[in-house]
């Protein structure tokens, strides 16, 4: 038996495909699309200390004046989702904002060969932009697209620049309300335009070498559209995004207004953070919200500000023990006044007197926490 | 007590002695030093000087003096030979030579790299220079994988984690690839059989990406003592290798005991149980104050042993703890604490399984107990190795079970000491294995047109046909990998048939838990539905056997049976690759077959009396292997001598022996080779004794076999003549129940004719 009788005979071969007319190879196919810029209305105005709200600091940092028209919108299509060298970016799709309208310049390439050209391409879009901007980018893209420059003998150094993901953004501010956070789910929820004929994005590997093999190039035509209206969004999210960190006040979702506050404390704005906290004291986030601006004030020093936000939480019976145990521990810490600390926790552990039936570890726990505070305050006074 | 007055005591005791087959002394080998040679960087020495090293090992300066001249080395020598500084001591001095030079470093367990990264480290903190090593397995958290890619000098990992997480993104390692001088690979013996046709085929891999990236690494390999260490290692790497196996370390005199528990039942060939000797051995030495370590086969053997040494020394101070177990399963922590503690001699004894034959430190002890054999030579002389000082006496008992090869090697202890031929194989052209690896690198790097894999056949063939089926694209010259998948993910390096089943224990119906894997050949056999399967001791039951998803659903259970499926094998000729007449009038071949198994019903069989209790119907589709088979045929004018039956309990006889001797003489487990016989085999219309390998594609077994068959018939006539039973039992052609009365001799006949 012959090596190749015996391939066949330990795999199952796929039928032969028909290959199509190699095309010669000196470029890659590119196709540009110009929208219209009415419908970017808010994308000049972005403004560099937004994208410093939004990101916390970025390496390499921002330029100092940040020009809208100098942010390069990029997103792959790919022949896997799985990484490993053995995936190709086969269309590259590159977003700018010009006076003229949002350019989206697709590159293509048509067979393996075309690569190098299609890298070149986006090699010489990145010299010309001070900024990058994707979705999940960070984690996908970028390093697909140095593991090809390396793969082709090319030095990657060209996606050294600030990098926007906006899936990050995205998920500090979406994921407590929506929990889903991809691009196509934030079109609907958030922008309010939601794709109706879309091809889901895992289906366009498949599209990929269905086109290699027939050289049927069509099968790439809602890849193409596809592709193109992720760039689109990509730059109407940012703006939206950014619309977002500047008028929290304007925005319906308290949720969404929180963990802004979070991730604004996380990247050192307390200021702006607890504005967040502060609009986000309504509504479902209600406790939350003033949990956390309490906290904020607390952090920096602010313990008056902190203590009046817990006493009206208690006068309001807001919140549970909690401030109580916080109340505590200013009057014992702060204002030295050991019977109004011994008073508050008192108070709380006649909240959770009661035992029930089925008490939560956690409530034992509390209630132990509250036992030895207790006891603990006690024998200070006794002492003083 | 010390082991010489030990020794002494035992040779006056009679009633021990009887059971002494063979008291072999091996006599002390004095130890031969050089001088640092002058390619080790000055700042090596005062390091190695004051840890009280003040010149090397014969064979550790020929291993550096080799690798300094540019060559590909494999050191062979014992445990605690000092074998780590053959490679350590090269791959410091080129990295403090020159910072950019990056070493690879693969051990076959997680357990290992461990051991000898915590040895690098105080060297290299001993010298206070800039030299990272670190681990990359499955351990390694992810924060600190990126500074493993960029800055360690010495990356220390296993052929699995660098098959599927370090070759398939080999971007992300640059600077190794570009700068990679030394690849290191210890313990090399442990890569035969399927293990080792993959990492040879990782390798090849490995040096495609090298290339690429314009490095040519050198190779340090470490191999135990086996018959062909130069043919693995050359078989491995795929170029040629110098050996150096001139062990200059010294060595005290050792005692080599072979003792068979004494015979309780003659009628039925019953001997006093291995664990109850090997525990009063144990006990013995644990008395004597002699540190000793025990290797038993199985988990659960280990624990019953160390729990009756710990009670034996149980007292209010804590002494228990002198006695410890050691096995998977046992934590990280654990097992380095219990590692330390024999090193420090503050563990007297120590009970094993295998997982401490590999080369993790633990110093020298004083008596190894073997209780039973641990299946291949190399094994035994490992476990040997744990015994044996310097400069004092040591001692190692083998103790034999009742099974057949702990019989056939207690009553040929000259085939054990005098290393009769014995080789690792493994076949990186096995075509399955091949094929898999090719697609993971072309995964990696497009193939030119023209370009070879390693030195493997056929690789314009390989990718014509991967473009064929689509999975490579063939343009402009190059072959572009061009499928979704990732191929690395399909294939597991440990074994052969790339869907594993996996064993699922459902007996808390809360918490399902995995509890093994199968390989799809056997699955039929284990563990069709109803059947009976044992897990460390513990029985289960089949509950479901989900085929299309590969899942097997079992629940525990205690019955007084066990089951045994009835397989029908059927073998049909694909190819004879070779022939050659035999002895007798038969023919001799070696040749291509395809095996289907069918298994169609099972038998409960109860313990003890071993009585057929009742049957069941399984119903499994067939299972198609391909793979290489060697044959005897028996001439018609010798069948003709017996009747039917006999002929049929002859050859039977014959196939019981072979399963035995087989493995001994091709190095492998006995669930490597399957050897059937058939009174009229379709293969050659003649009765014919089939003995083929059961990896898909075969990894060099038969072929070996066939190289030595003349051998493996003299050694099966040799057991059955050496064997005092008079018409079968279980240690030789099998119990005469199942062989007929004249089944011993016929077998004995015909083998003689086979080998006249």
């Amino acid at each position: 038996m012959n090596l190749r009788d015996k391939l066949r005979a330990i795999d199952t071969p796929k039928k032969p495909a028909a290959v199509p007319p190699a095309p010669a190879f000196s470029s890659c196919w590119s196709r540009r699309e110009i929208r219209d810029p009415d419908d970017f209305p808010e994308a000049f105005q972005l403004r560099r200390d937004t994208v410093d709200l939004m990101c916390g600091a970025l390496t390499p940092s921002l330029p100092s004046v940040l020009d809208p028209t100098r942010i390069l919108y990029l997103d792959t299509e790919t022949t896997g989702l799985a990484g490993g060298t053995g995936t190709v970016a086969f269309l590259v799709g590159l977003g700018r904002l010009t006076r003229e309208g949002f350019v989206v310049d697709q590159y293509v390439m048509r067979d393996y060969p075309e690569e190098r050209y299609v890298l070149a391409k986006v090699e010489e879009a990145l010299q010309h932009c001070d900024v990058l901007c994707t979705f999940n980018g960070r984690t996908f893209d970028i390093p697909l697209l140095r593991d090809r420059f390396l793969l082709n003998r090319m030095q990657p150094g060209c996606f050294d620049l600030p990098h926007i993901d906006l899936l990050h953004i995205a998920r500090r501010v979406w994921k407590m309300r929506l929990k889903r956070c991809t691009l196509s789910h934030l079109e609907e929820a958030v922008l309010g335009t939601p794709r109706l004929h879309d091809l889901p994005g895992s289906e366009a590997p498949q599209r990929y070498f269905a086109y290699l093999k027939t050289g049927e190039f069509a099968l790439l035509d809602e890849v193409l559209t596809h592709n193109a209206q992720d760039i689109a969004s990509l730059c109407t999210l940012l703006s939206a995004m950014a619309h977002l960190y500047e008028h929290p006040d304007a925005h319906p979702h308290e949720e969404d207004v929180f963990s802004m506050g979070v991730a604004l404390e996380r990247f050192h704005h307390p200021e702006e953070a607890r504005q967040c906290y502060h609009l986000a004291s309504r509504g479902m986030t209600r406790t939350k919200g003033q949990l956390y601006l309490a906290r904020s004030w607390r952090r920096s020093g602010e313990r008056q500000e902190a203590a009046a936000i817990w006493q009206g939480m208690i006068d309001r019976h807001e919140g549970g023990i909690v401030p109580y145990v916080e109340m505590a521990k200013h009057y014992e810490h702060v204002d030295r006044n050991l019977p109004m600390a011994m008073e508050m926790t008192r108070r709380a552990m006649m909240l959770l007197a009661e035992p029930t039936l089925f008490d939560s570890v956690d409530t034992q726990e509390q209630r132990a926490a509250l036992q030895h505070r207790y006891d603990r305050l006690k024998q200070k006074m006794k002492k003083e | 007590m010390n082991v010489d007055q030990l020794a002494d005591q035992l040779r006056r005791d009679e009633a021990f002695m009887e059971n002494v087959v063979r008291w072999e002394e091996l006599p002390t080998r004095p130890a031969r030093y050089v001088p640092f040679p002058d390619t080790l960087d000055a700042r090596l020495i005062p390091v190695l000087e004051k840890r009280g090293i003040h010149q090397l090992y014969t064979h550790q300066a020929q291993s550096i003096a080799a690798t300094a001249a540019g060559k590909d080395v494999v050191v062979v020598t014992p445990t605690a030979s000092g074998k780590t500084m053959c490679y350590n001591l090269p791959v410091l001095s080129a990295i403090l030579q020159n910072q950019d030079a990056r070493a690879l470093y693969l051990f076959p367990t997680k357990a290992l790299s461990a051991d000898q990264v915590s040895e690098l480290y105080e060297l290299i903190e001993a010298m206070d220079v800039d030299i990272k090593t670190y681990t990359y397995d499955g351990d390694t958290p992810g924060a600190a994988r990126k500074a493993v890619r960029q800055a360690g000098h010495i990356v220390v990992t296993n052929p699995d984690m660098l098959h599927s997480g370090i070759l398939p993104h080999h971007t992300k390692w640059v600077k190794l690839f570009e700068n990679l001088r030394y690849i290191v690979i210890d313990e090399i013996h442990t890569y035969r059989g399927v293990f080792g046709s993959n990492l040879a085929n990782v390798l090849r891999r490995l040096m495609r990406l090298c290339a690429f990236y314009g490095s040519h690494p050198q190779f340090i390999l470490c191999s135990a003592t086996i018959a062909n260490p130069k043919e693995l290692a050359e078989t491995l790497i795929g170029r040629s290798v110098e050996m150096i196996d001139d062990n200059g370390a010294p060595m005290g005199k050792r005692h080599f005991v072979f003792y068979n528990p004494p015979v309780v039942n003659r009628q039925l060939g019953i001997r006093k149980g291995v664990i109850p000797v090997t525990r009063d051995i144990a006990s013995m030495l644990l008395k004597c104050g002699i540190q000793a370590i025990t290797f038993a086969k199985s988990r659960l053997t280990v624990e019953v042993l160390t729990r009756y040494l710990k009670d034996l020394v149980r007292d209010p101070l804590g002494n228990a703890g002198r006695v410890r177990g050691y096995r998977g399963g046992y934590l990280p922590t654990e097992r380095r604490e219990i590692e330390r503690g024999l090193r420090a001699g503050k563990i007297d004894a120590v009970v094993s399984t295998n997982a401490l034959e590999l080369g993790i430190d633990i110093g020298a002890l004083d008596a190894c107990v073997m209780c039973g054999y641990p299946g291949t030579i190399a094994s035994a002389w490992q476990q040997a190795g744990r015994a044996g000082r310097r400069k004092d006496t040591s001692i190692i008992f083998y103790i034999a079970s009742s099974a057949a090869i702990d019989q056939y090697i207690v009553s040929h202890p000259d085939y054990f000491l005098r290393q009769s031929p014995e080789n690792a194989l493994l076949n990186p052209n096995n075509l399955y294995i091949l094929l898999s690896h090719f697609k993971c690198s072309a995964f990696e790097l497009p193939f030119e047109d023209g370009e070879s894999f390693g030195n493997a056949p056929g690789s314009e063939e390989l990718l014509e046909y991967l473009a064929d089926s689509s999975i490579l694209r063939h343009v402009d010259g190059r072959y572009h990998w061009s499928a979704e998948d990732f191929p690395a993910s399909e294939i597991s390096l440990r074994s052969a048939a790339s869907e594993n089943f996996v064993i699922v224990d459902i007996t808390d119906p809360a918490h399902h838990r995995v509890i093994g894997e199968m390989d799809r050949y056997t699955v039929p056999m284990l563990l069709h539905e109803n059947a009976i399967y044992m897990h460390e001791a513990q029985q289960y039951q089949v509950e479901k056997l989900d085929f299309d998803a590969c899942k097997a659903f079992i629940r525990k259970v205690d019955v007084g049976y066990y089951t045994d499926a009835d397989l029908n094998v059927s073998l049909s000729l694909l190819d004879v690759e070779q022939q050659q007449e035999a002895p007798g009038g038969g023919v001799c071949a070696l040749g291509e077959v395809k095996v289907t198994t069918l298994v169609t019903m099972f038998k409960k069989i109860r313990f003890d009396t071993h009585e057929t209790l009742g049957f069941g119907h399984v119903r499994l589709p067939e299972t198609d292997m391909h793979t290489t088979a060697m044959w005897w045929t028996l001439s018609d004018a010798l069948a003709a001598r017996f009747s039917s039956d006999t002929l049929k309990n002859g050859m039977l006889a014959i196939a019981n022996l072979l399963r035995i001797v087989a493995p001994l003489y091709l190095m492998c487990s006995p669930q490597d080779v399957v050897v059937v016989y058939q009174v009229k085999s379709p293969i050659t219309d003649q009765p014919t004794i089939i003995l083929y390998d059961s990896c898909p594609g075969g990894i060099g077994l038969a072929q070996k076999a066939y190289g030595m068959q003349r051998l493996l018939l003299e050694k099966a006539l040799q057991i059955a003549r050496d064997c005092s039973c008079a018409k079968g039992c279980p240690s030789c052609v099998g119990p005469e129940g199942e062989i007929g009365e004249d089944g011993k001799s016929t077998a004995m006949l015909l083998l003689k004719e086979l080998t006249r």
